[in-house]
């Protein structure tokens, strides 16, 4: 009995020693990791909320000063105005564009599926800088291989393109076209793998191509929609490059505080004033913040045990 | 609804939207790509007055190319050579950082593992834009602006590589195995090092096209954090090129030999890299994307 217990005692300490010294080498692998979130996740974030409530140029302590500064310039909610057309069409022609093309995909052969889908897919290879530069050409009619259609609206020059489609537009056209592809694939391998049993049961049950993609597949995908659209939305909140390359069409064209994150920009670049583009990039990163912690703890998106 | 209970030869009308569809879309992903790679070898006079699907000749191609080598002093060709850099040493840091630690996250049990998933994740979905002004205001407080390493470390920070690995070890791990390496006396650095690491293949592949693809396309903090145009990436040269010739403004043209072809060339050599992998590693993205959120 004694002997046993003595037995399951240094077991116990054993199992500790054991458990202490296998926690001590996960940290240590984690570590690398660790001061690369600290350095550019944790600590950015929090230097600039400190420094947003300091007067930079004067370096004293400022109160919401800053704030009061940036949300009173009324190029901000001009800015943000812009900003949330841009996200309103682009979401809602990124979740209508990447449905319908994926529930169409998925009723074609598989052959053909996949040659399209490769197609749509591969101007994801065309992103940021590149991506304005490509459609500034497209854009123009003098050059672009789309100017019959810009001619047909009687659409001269650059100029009546952009003002035709209205910057948001354009912007969301630049984005859907480079960013789309890559989820009709991701919502093609979505489809494929559906349970097939109920697919059968419903075709069986006398369901015809249209009734099964809008009753049966597009409820079964619509959660990884959704998710699309709110990733889509906390991207498109922090749009910067396609407005600030317009000017490369030429100064008349040129953006410089259309979007919020230019705005933090031009604070920083323009005028030095730190304090308000900390302000201002503070709004910017809590509202993404904010966006996460809700796909975190309140969907099952993201496996965290 | 009556169409529901006929044979498939008479849902023709439908089947026409959906080809008409599909085709259109063919049209709005294709053209503008086939467009640009058909420019590349086109002379400014071409663009302007031949059709736009023609197909220029290599004497163009090979004066654009030239022109667009050699100016000033072979600079399309340091960024380029800039743009390797960052890749390479952002796609190693990214890897030897979460590699570990998503091993680290599935395997074991430690205090504070779930507050660095939650953290991880909330880095993860924050878009890296959201994150450019505040790491330039830190950059300048540590003085790595303007330096290769300070945009390494930076690109190297890839919390979506951990979170993936942490997935695949987390559904891949052979437990048995794991169980029994442990009772042999492999200690955990063993475990990882000779049991996870070999089976960490397709992970380490994943982990690199997502971050490669992320690093090598990065305008915005490339864009905030160099301002030495020795230091540029090639998206950054990009439009630098641009703006200093004005070659896309349609203005009087100016003895600068960038003019637009050189444009499209330069882009090319921006999108090209990324082009390849895609074409030779498609299925990363289906396999990485969604993964670990829950189907349907």
């Amino acid at each position: 009995m004694a002997a046993t217990a003595i037995e399951d005692r240094n077991r116990a300490r054993a199992a500790r020693r054991k458990g202490r010294r296998d926690t001590r080498m996960s940290y240590l692998l984690l570590l690398p990791y660790l001061l690369l979130l600290l350095m550019f996740g944790i600590f950015p974030v929090a230097y600039a909320f400190g420094l947003s409530f300091v007067d930079t140029i004067e370096m004293v302590f400022y109160g919401v000063s800053n704030y009061n500064f940036v949300l009173t310039d009324f190029r901000v909610p001009q800015a943000a105005i812009n900003v949330i057309w841009f996200v309103g069409i682009w979401v809602a022609i990124t979740m209508i564009g990447v449905a319908i093309l994926s529930l169409m995909l998925d009723t074609v052969g598989r052959r053909t599926a996949a040659t399209l889908r490769t197609i749509y897919f591969l101007p994801g290879a065309v992103t940021s800088s590149a991506i304005v530069v490509l459609w500034l050409f497209v854009l123009d009619p003098a050059v672009s291989p789309f100017q019959i259609a810009w001619h047909a609206f009687g659409w001269q020059n650059s100029a009546d393109v952009i003002t035709g489609i209205g910057l948001a537009g354009v912007f969301s056209i630049m984005a859907y076209f480079s960013g789309s592809g890559g989820w009709i694939v991701v919502f093609g391998g979505a489809l494929s793998s559906l349970p097939t049993e109920v697919l059968e049961a419903a075709r069986i049950d006398g369901a015809n191509r249209f009734q099964l993609a809008t009753r049966i597949k597009l409820p079964m995908i619509w959660r990884s929609l959704v998710l699309m659209g709110v990733l889509s939305f906390a991207g498109g909140l922090q749009l910067f490059v396609e407005p600030q390359l317009m000017g490369l069409a030429g100064p008349q064209f040129a953006q410089n505080d259309w979007s919020l994150n230019q705005m933090a920009f031009q604070y920083a670049f323009r005028m030095g004033d730190f304090g308000a583009s900390a302000a201002l990039s503070t709004l910017l990163v809590g509202s993404s913040i904010i966006i996460a912690l809700v796909l975190v703890f309140a969907t099952r998106f993201y496996k965290i045990d | 609804m009556s169409t529901a209970r006929t044979a498939p030869f008479r849902f023709r009308p439908s089947r026409f939207v959906v080809f008409a569809t599909l085709a259109f879309a063919v049209c709005f992903y294709g053209i503008p790509l086939f467009w640009l790679f058909l420019s590349g070898t086109r002379s400014e006079s071409s663009l302007f007055s031949d059709a736009p699907f023609t197909l220029g000749t290599w004497d163009a191609f090979v004066h654009t190319w030239t022109n667009l080598t050699t100016y000033n002093n072979f600079q399309i060709l340091t960024w380029a050579t800039n743009s390797l850099i960052y890749s390479v040493g952002g796609v190693l840091l990214a890897l030897l950082t979460s590699i570990p630690a998503g091993y680290a996250l599935a395997a074991s049990d430690f205090p504070g593992r779930r507050l660095i998933l939650v953290v991880t994740l909330i880095a993860m979905i924050t878009p890296s834009t959201a994150v450019v002004l505040p790491i330039f205001l830190e950059m300048n407080l540590l003085g790595l602006n303007n330096t290769y390493a300070g945009l390494i470390l930076a690109s190297g920070f890839f919390p979506f590589g951990v979170y993936l690995t942490y997935v695949y070890f987390s559904t891949s791990l052979p437990k048995g195995v794991m169980d029994s390496a442990r009772v042999d006396g492999a200690n955990r650095f063993q475990l990882f090092s000779r049991i996870a690491l070999p089976l960490a293949r397709p992970i380490i592949s994943l982990v690199a096209f997502f971050s490669f693809i992320g690093i090598w396309s990065n305008y915005f903090l490339a864009f905030v954090l160099l301002s030495d145009d020795r230091l540029y990436n090639l998206p950054v040269g990009l439009t630098a090129l641009i703006s200093s010739s004005g070659a896309l403004s349609n203005l009087p043209s100016n003895d600068v030999p960038i003019r637009k072809p050189e444009v499209i060339l330069a882009a090319i050599l921006v999108i090209l890299p990324v082009l390849l992998i895609f074409i030779i590693a498609q299925r990363f993205v289906r396999s990485g994307t969604l993964s670990g959120a829950e189907k349907g």
